[in-house]
């Protein structure tokens, strides 16, 4: 009897060392696993006609930052471009979420020893790691949203940086949130002190002062200050809790309407606002239209800053398969469409016709340089 | 809570002789003479920081508000002109830190600590708030709710090692708790969601259990595997199920539910009595397993196995069997206070989303020295400098939000290495115990 016990101890004991050992990258091997079903998928989803393609077709691997491929913002966003490319230009499509920042090269690794065609790195902290794998592999072509690296970092030119001067669009959604304002207070909070989540809220401040200017109120930003770059951040991506709870300390000091710039964070702060009722808290989304991306809790949405790294992500794909492909840096403004304000959506007509005209001339403004986002 | 611990009689204690007993007396005394020292020491410093670093250049009033804006009764906002109150604190903490280091609180110096701690707290608010404004009630409401899924984490924990069975699978519990939550609370309702959670806590800890207790595997291992397995298994589960299908990741949220009366006392009613039923159950948890602990044949039980688990057997009490329920119910507490994550707050799950609140749960166990009542006071710690630190930063102080939101952990370090007296595991923490 314990001999028996002791043997199955041991095979239980180095079992589990075993699992811990390999646990290190069981994140990516489960996840492996959901990204070739998913490519499968996405492959027989797509349309009959490009199926002789297919045959040739190039494989699109994406990459994503912590929060997941459906944090109805950022990561989901980026890979509406890689299934929009699966559905139009028949490339296979695949996935892998990265757990923590520990994940990037690991996945990254994966992706090309899987023989991608094009690897698509969401998000700024993937930096690093993202320049790291192009330097070893200098002729796989990679895409890297949020990040444009200096001259000479990369040293065959295979990475295209996607960049989007997301204040532009931003301001607008300030000037919006301070003309909507009853309590005269507005607020914003980040997931982590970086350029692409405090572009956001940059833009949101000097947007909210433009309105000041304009129509000689005083609305006041809570949340953030962009002259010492100090403000309100939950130093994650991940905890929907902070979300609820960073958005009622905001209402708590008299915002109602707040901006969160921190991926799937920001779904808390929306279940709050439909708790609370949308006139005591409406919610700005940010990177998608969260109306659509978020169902449960549309109604909250005032408007949503959009980042379309979708259509930045889809074209550095296109150029693969076009054999057009060249590295460096593509930028998104409103100009371009490659950052812009989603409609008012169930605000619509709650929105006073006057701000709306103000908010296309100030549109107008940006697009031909006339008004600053940089206050 | 001495009186409430059994001794520890390992073989290794030395036979008490006359002279031995009396020569470890003076040691003790020296030592104890040095760390009453250390502590004035302490309070000085904290003392001396107010008058050196906090007071130069500070003026204006802090202001706190005291009533939410849905409130009946609304109190009047708490006006202290700062400069004058930072004085009067920087006295108070010289005179603890004086009174401790030339006479001694002898008992209660732990106690002095934690009040000098506190008043060195306030004294940062006042200097960080001068001139600004925001809601006092607000933060200490948040600091309830932040705290919430820490102190039950920390009780699943306690639970656990107070039998024997070190359990560092919390946060796989939470994560695990949090999931189930969402998916059965979305199709069935939020009761059954509570419900589902916390069995599938109480089926992790089964497996703890099962490899711990009869596998003899070594549990730090099992903890660190269930906390992995979970964090795969419901990312998995999330991109197969949850994203195909949304509706199942949309569970309705229990509402706050304001006692009444209760509920209508300034500050204190928005902050204990208006909170959600994940709040109270936290409550009647901490109330419960405290008297389960020390004050029922159970407890005692549990304890003694936890401690001396040979003594224990041989005084007929099933070693096996007091560790099964003990490490299940600690289980069940993990997959409930999981349920908090999405049933409490937000109605739905998204990858990691617990964010390493069952690792902070077990900082607060060993911070609350493994009883509930002082896990749940280390965890009101740990939500208070949270909230403290997001009241902060909307106002703009001058602190780095970094350096506060470490400060707790801080602290944590500052107690497990034993300046606030020493913490003591359960002897037979983490030690598989084999019939014989």
């Amino acid at each position: 009897m314990k001999t028996r016990m002791k043997i199955a101890a041991a095979v239980i004991a180095v079992a589990s060392l075993g699992l811990a050992a390999c646990s290190s990258d069981s994140g990516t091997t489960a996840e492996e696993t959901t990204a070739a079903e998913t490519a499968a998928e996405t492959t027989a989803e797509a349309p009959a006609e490009t199926t002789e393609e297919a045959a040739a077709a190039i494989k699109a691997c994406q990459v994503t930052d912590v929060g997941g491929v459906d944090d109805k913002g950022f990561n989901q966003k980026a890979f509406k471009g890689v299934q929009d490319a699966a559905d139009q230009l028949g490339v296979e499509a695949a996935v892998l979420e990265s757990q923590a920042e520990t994940d990037y090269i690991p996945n990254i690794q994966s992706f090309v020893d899987q023989g991608c065609g094009i690897i698509v790195t969401v998000g700024f902290l993937l930096g690093d790691a993202t320049k790291e794998a192009a330097n070893a592999n200098p002729d796989l072509p990679f895409t890297i949203v949020d990040f444009a690296y200096a001259e000479g970092d990369i040293t065959n030119n295979n990475v295209l940086g996607q960049i989007f001067n997301t204040d532009e669009a931003a301001f607008l959604a300030g000037y919006l949130a301070a003309g909507m304002s009853k309590t005269g207070k507005v607020g914003t909070f980040g997931g982590i002190n970086i350029p692409p989540v405090t572009i956001f809220m940059d833009g949101f401040y000097y947007g909210v002062q433009k309105y000041n200017a304009d129509n000689g109120t005083k609305v006041k930003v809570l949340g953030w200050n962009p002259k010492d770059q100090k403000g309100l951040f939950t130093e994650n991506f991940e905890s929907l809790d902070d979300g609820r709870t960073f958005a009622q300390n905001l209402v708590d000091e008299g915002a109602d309407i707040v901006m969160p710039v921190a991926g799937p964070v920001g779904l808390g702060s929306a279940a709050l606002a439909s708790e609370l009722g949308t006139d005591k808290l409406m919610i700005i989304g940010v990177d998608a239209d969260q109306f659509e991306s978020d169902t449960a809790n549309q109604n909250v949405y005032l408007t949503s800053v959009l980042k379309n790294m979708d259509v930045t992500t889809f074209n550095a794909i296109q150029a693969v398969v076009d054999g057009t492909f060249e590295g460096g840096v593509t930028i998104g403004d409103l100009k371009n469409g490659g950052v812009g304000l989603a409609p008012y959506h169930a605000f619509d007509g709650a929105v006073p016709q006057k701000l709306k005209d103000q908010i296309e001339a100030i549109k107008a403004g940006i697009t031909d340089g006339s008004v600053s986002v940089k206050g | 809570m001495s009186d409430t611990r059994v001794t520890p009689a390992g073989p290794d204690m030395p036979e008490e002789s006359y002279a031995y007993s009396e020569k470890r007396t003076r040691e003790l005394t020296k030592g104890q003479v040095r760390r009453a020292r250390i502590l004035g020491v302490v309070m000085l410093v904290l003392a001396a920081a107010v008058v050196l670093l906090l007071i130069p250049g500070t003026t204006g009033v802090a202001t706190f508000d005291l009533s939410l804006s849905d409130e009946q009764v609304q109190l009047a906002p708490l006006a202290i002109p700062s400069t004058g109150a930072l004085y009067i604190l920087a006295m108070v903490l010289a005179f603890l830190g004086a009174t401790q280091f030339f006479r001694g609180f002898q008992g209660k110096a732990t106690i002095i600590l934690g009040i000098s701690f506190g008043v060195f707290v306030i004294a940062v608010m006042i200097w960080a708030t001068a001139g600004e404004q925001f809601n006092l009630t607000s933060m200490l409401v948040s600091t309830v709710a932040r705290s919430t899924p820490i102190a039950l984490g920390a009780l699943s924990g306690i639970l656990c090692e107070r039998a024997g069975v070190v359990n560092i699978g919390i946060e796989g519990m939470l994560l695990g708790g949090a999931f189930t939550g969402v998916v059965f609370g979305s199709l069935i309702g939020g009761w059954v969601g509570l419900l589902a959670a916390t069995i599938v806590g109480g089926i992790l800890a089964l497996l703890l259990a099962v490899l711990a207790i009869n596998f003899r595997v070594d549990q730090i291992i099992i903890g660190v595997v269930i906390n992995l397995l979970i964090l795969s298994l419901t990312s998995f589960l999330t991109a197969q199920l949850l994203v195909e299908k949304p509706e199942w990741n949309d569970a309705p949220i229990f509402p706050a539910i304001k006692i009444p009366i209760l509920g209508d006392i300034p500050i204190l009613g928005p902050v204990l009595f208006d909170q959600t039923i994940m709040v109270y159950a936290m409550y009647v948890l901490i109330g419960l397993t405290t008297w389960f602990l020390f004050r029922t044949r159970w407890g005692l039980r549990t304890r003694a196995v936890g401690e001396n688990p040979r003594a224990a057997d041989s005084l007929g009490v099933s070693v096996y069997k007091t560790r099964y329920l003990a490490v299940i119910y600690g289980g069940m507490v993990g997959g409930f206070a999981g349920a908090w994550f999405t049933l409490g707050t937000v109605g739905r799950f998204d990858e990691g989303m617990t964010g390493g609140r069952g690792f902070i749960g077990l900082a607060a166990m060993i911070f609350g020295a493994w009883n509930p009542i002082g896990a749940f006071a280390a965890a009101l710690i740990f939500g208070f400098s949270d909230s403290l630190q997001q009241k902060l930063a909307i106002i703009e102080t001058p602190i780095p939000g970094e350096f506060l939101a470490m400060a707790p952990y801080l602290v944590t370090i500052i107690v497990v290495a034993g300046l606030v007296g020493r913490v003591r595991p359960p002897a037979a923490d983490g030690q598989p115990y084999e019939k014989q």
